[in-house]
């Protein structure tokens, strides 16, 4: 009889990794088509006549730093020097316990002014607002500590322009990063409310950036290349896909457009949340969907720009957890949008697909983990069966990595033949070094959820070249 | 179950092993040719036989979007090799319903920028075959050639072309300036703020009233063309007026009038000073912020610390203008100290 179970048990794992990889080479499918799209609107495009237009919208670009003392003048620097005709950086220090404020008041030759600001999203209290006085179009605002989201309403409140990009403050960006971000927008912007876009991922981004387009290196480090490989699955394999069938979930932290008056009208960034970005991205479509207003969110596959990745297997640890927890509270508080035909292809696709393959993860891959060695030990499945199943699940994977890579490439040609190469290679063998360390955060953040833990624990910064 | 679950191992990793190789095979070998391509650029001539193919892709209708782009890549590499069919066959994809694909004729129009180019883009402006926003954008990158083209668009029927009409006579100060003052009156409030913002880059007596009449306009939008507009017109003349703005109802226009006021410098203070004592709090405030900001404040903390001039900004702009103050004060004293 517990064999009965045991094989049952076995076969619903299987079954549903059946399930969600069929999905994925579907996904990827349409992924292609929208990567294919993408590339040749890309190669259309003038940017040069896109920066020397004032047609261009204006953008407030927010930065959000909290103890960021190691990145945030090289992540500053990198957004001032961006390519576009008109746009403000407004960096909002949220009562950093570091030195964030005096190494950007040195580096940029920081004033405290007055200004009086709309309050239309009550935060934390302002202490001061600075202005450069070498560079005009920066301002940066410093306040008490409130976490990430009441940090970037801090900014919105500053932000005098229509459109508005959220910005990590360890990420370091592209010169045309805003010009690939808003290029669309341009185009359409009463329908497109929100863009975001490809990042790549590096132990140091400064240096990273530092080599020019198609010499780029990627870390030697298979730690650091694996979730290289993470960020270009979530991105070319999934967010395209999405963009394409009309459920973009996930407008990332690190490079999230928005237009202001839709972020205002749904009420800004949400403090109740462990993260703020999925949430957003989900109240939008709800909230549009709900209404019945025609809108598209957006992810381009252009590379904008390359944000810090953890060095450590217990800093890895730390962000994935709380990603998960993000996932789990965001996908569970929009319950409500779930098989849903009112909200067309989010409640019908994209919410399930994130409750699925997301939010139940992690409980199948343990069950998975735990009963198919119980199985093969009790003599339910002989142990060739474990390795045949292995070999297939791995090279299912590095199928779906492949495409990704290929897609990457074909979009921006960013790296070096013999990374790419490397990667390829180093694609099988993510099943049995890597994906443990995933599955471990996911759990932990699973667990976090129903414990109802909202806390940032923020991963130490990697330590930079000088 | 065994057998099962074999079976299905063993389809999958047929599958996908193969599939990693050939994928990972496509990615070397297409990166490599790429490489060599890059090394070697295209010639900028079509050979007869590809050009024909082109021209054949380009003239027909594809159903799919897919297609639709494919016919976009072979017009910009006709358009690249200067072919002479370009012109007849940019029609069709112009008209194409998707803004997108419009958007990519538009460019291939700015590339050509030949006076048929122009003609289109400008019936395009009229007809709306793409987003507006980037046949400006072409439109403007081609002046001055544009210009005397552009001065009938501010007579049409349409608002919106009547106000890309005058939005794009910025550049051109010569041209159209009776038109464009009568516009401030226009039924549009979108035309009245446009002709408004073009006025702000000419001078002259008519064009100045024509902005100080537009400060009082009903929409809130007008008035932000308006106050910027008036400051550079007018200059210090226009700072009483501007000044009244700072108590507007609406932030962005409260914004403009500082943005106006602070383009003034030090020619607004005595305006500024005539409201520190404002009933509205925004007036009082904005002009306590434009007075830090055009550097009269430190002038007098610095010059005299104890001035009941300075108390009187300190009171309308709040004890957090005047922590702001004494810390800039301090730090040009540390540079003086450093210097010295």
């Amino acid at each position: 009889m517990s064999a009965d179970v045991l094989g049952v048990i076995v076969l619903v794992c299987l079954g549903y990794l059946l399930l969600t990889n069929l999905t994925y080479v579907a996904l990827v499918a349409v992924a292609a088509v929208e990567n294919g799209i993408r590339r040749r609107e890309t190669a259309s495009e003038d940017y040069d006549v896109l920066e020397a237009s004032r047609f261009t919208i204006p953008v407030s670009v927010i930065v959000a730093a909290y103890d960021e003392e190691a990145a945030i003048v090289s992540t500053v620097r990198s957004l001032l020097a961006l390519d576009y005709p008109e746009h403000e950086v407004i960096v909002v220090n949220d009562g950093s316990n570091d030195g964030t404020m005096d190494r950007l008041r040195d580096a940029f030759a920081l004033e405290p002014y007055e200004v009086f600001v709309r309050r239309v999203f009550t935060t934390e209290e302002v202490r001061a607002i600075y202005r450069s006085a070498e560079r005009p179009s920066l301002i940066v605002v410093d306040k008490a500590n409130g976490g990430k989201a009441d940090a970037l309403n801090a900014g919105l409140n500053v932000a005098r322009f229509r459109y508005v990009c959220g910005v990590d403050a360890d990420t370091v960006f592209d010169k045309e990063a805003l010009l690939k971000g808003m290029r669309l927008v341009v185009q359409d912007p009463a329908r497109i409310v929100g863009v975001t876009s490809h990042l790549t991922i590096a132990r140091d981004p400064e240096q990273a950036m530092a080599a020019p387009q198609g010499r780029r290196p990627i870390d030697r480090r298979p730690f650091m290349a694996y979730q290289h490989l993470d960020y270009l699955r979530a991105f070319f394999n999934n967010r395209l896909a999405w963009s394409r069938l009309g459920f973009m979930l996930c407008s990332v932290g690190a490079f999230q457009i928005w237009r202001r008056d839709v972020l205002e009208e749904v009420g800004g960034y949400s403090r109740r949340f462990t993260c703020e970005d999925i949430e957003l991205t989900f109240r939008v479509h709800e909230r549009f969907l709900r209404e019945g207003r025609d809108y598209e969110i957006q992810c381009l596959p252009d590379n904008v720009g390359t944000t810090e990745g953890p060095d450590t297997v217990r800093k890895l640890v730390s962000q994935r957890e709380r990603w998960q927890r993000v996932i789990d509270e965001t996908v569970w508080h929009n319950r409500k949008m779930w098989f849903n035909p009112r909200y067309r292809s989010v409640g019908l696709l994209g919410a399930p697909f994130y409750l699925v393959t997301e939010v139940l993860a992690p409980a199948i891959e343990v069950l998975a983990i735990v009963s198919l060695p119980v199985a093969i030990a009790l003599g339910v499945f002989e142990p060739v069966i474990f390795v045949v199943l292995l070999a297939a699940i791995a090279f299912m994977n590095a199928a779906l990595t492949a495409c990704a890579i290929l897609l990457d490439d074909l979009q921006s040609r960013t790296y070096r033949t013999r990374d790419l190469l490397r990667l390829l290679l180093l694609a099988p063998f993510d099943l049995v070094l890597y994906r443990p360390i995933i599955v471990w955060a996911r759990l932990k953040g699973s667990w976090r959820f129903l414990r109802g833990d909202k806390a940032w624990h923020k991963f130490e910064r990697n330590v930079r070249s000088a | 179950m065994n057998a099962l679950v074999l079976r299905v191992a063993v389809v999958v990793l047929a599958l996908a092993l193969p599939a990693w190789m050939l994928l990972s095979l496509v990615v070397v070998l297409g990166r490599v040719r790429y490489e060599r391509k890059r090394r070697k650029p295209p010639p900028q001539a079509l050979r007869p036989r590809k050009a024909d193919q082109l021209v054949r892709r380009v003239s027909r209708t594809p159903r799919t979007q897919w297609g639709k782009w494919r016919r976009v890549a072979a017009l910009a590499r006709l358009e690249q090799a200067h072919h002479p069919a370009v012109p007849r066959l940019i029609r069709p994809v112009l008209a194409d319903p998707d803004p997108r694909i419009a958007a990519a004729a538009i460019r291939t129009l700015g590339d050509i920028g030949d006076e048929r180019a122009i003609d289109l883009l400008i019936s395009a402006l009229r007809t709306a075959n793409g987003p507006r926003s980037r046949i400006a954008a072409e439109l403007e990158r081609l002046a001055p050639a544009p210009g005397p083209k552009l001065v009938p668009l501010l007579r049409d029927w349409n608002p919106a072309v009547r106000f890309w009409g005058a939005t794009l006579l910025g550049p051109y100060p010569d041209l159209g300036e009776s038109s464009l003052i009568a516009l401030t009156w226009d039924s549009d409030p979108n035309v009245r703020a446009a002709a408004v913002e073009t006025l702000g880059n000419r001078s002259g007596t008519s064009v100045g009233a024509a902005t100080l009449a537009c400060l009082d306009d009903s929409e809130w939008f007008v008035r932000v063309h308006a106050a910027r507009a008036a400051g550079r017109v007018l200059a210090a003349a226009a700072a009483p007026t501007i000044t009244r703005l700072l108590a507007d109802e609406r932030w962005w226009v409260r914004t403009a009038a500082k943005d106006a006021l602070r383009g003034l410098g030090t020619e607004a203070v005595p305006s500024l000073l005539s409201v520190l004592a404002h009933s509205d709090p925004f007036a009082r405030n904005g002009a306590a912020e434009v007075l830090q900001d055009v550097g009269f404040v430190d002038f007098l903390a610095l010059d005299n610390p104890s001035s009941p001039l300075l108390e009187r900004i300190y009171a309308a702009g709040g004890e957090k203008l005047r922590e702001a103050a004494k810390a800039r004060i301090e730090g040009m004293e540390r540079q003086g100290i450093r210097a010295a």
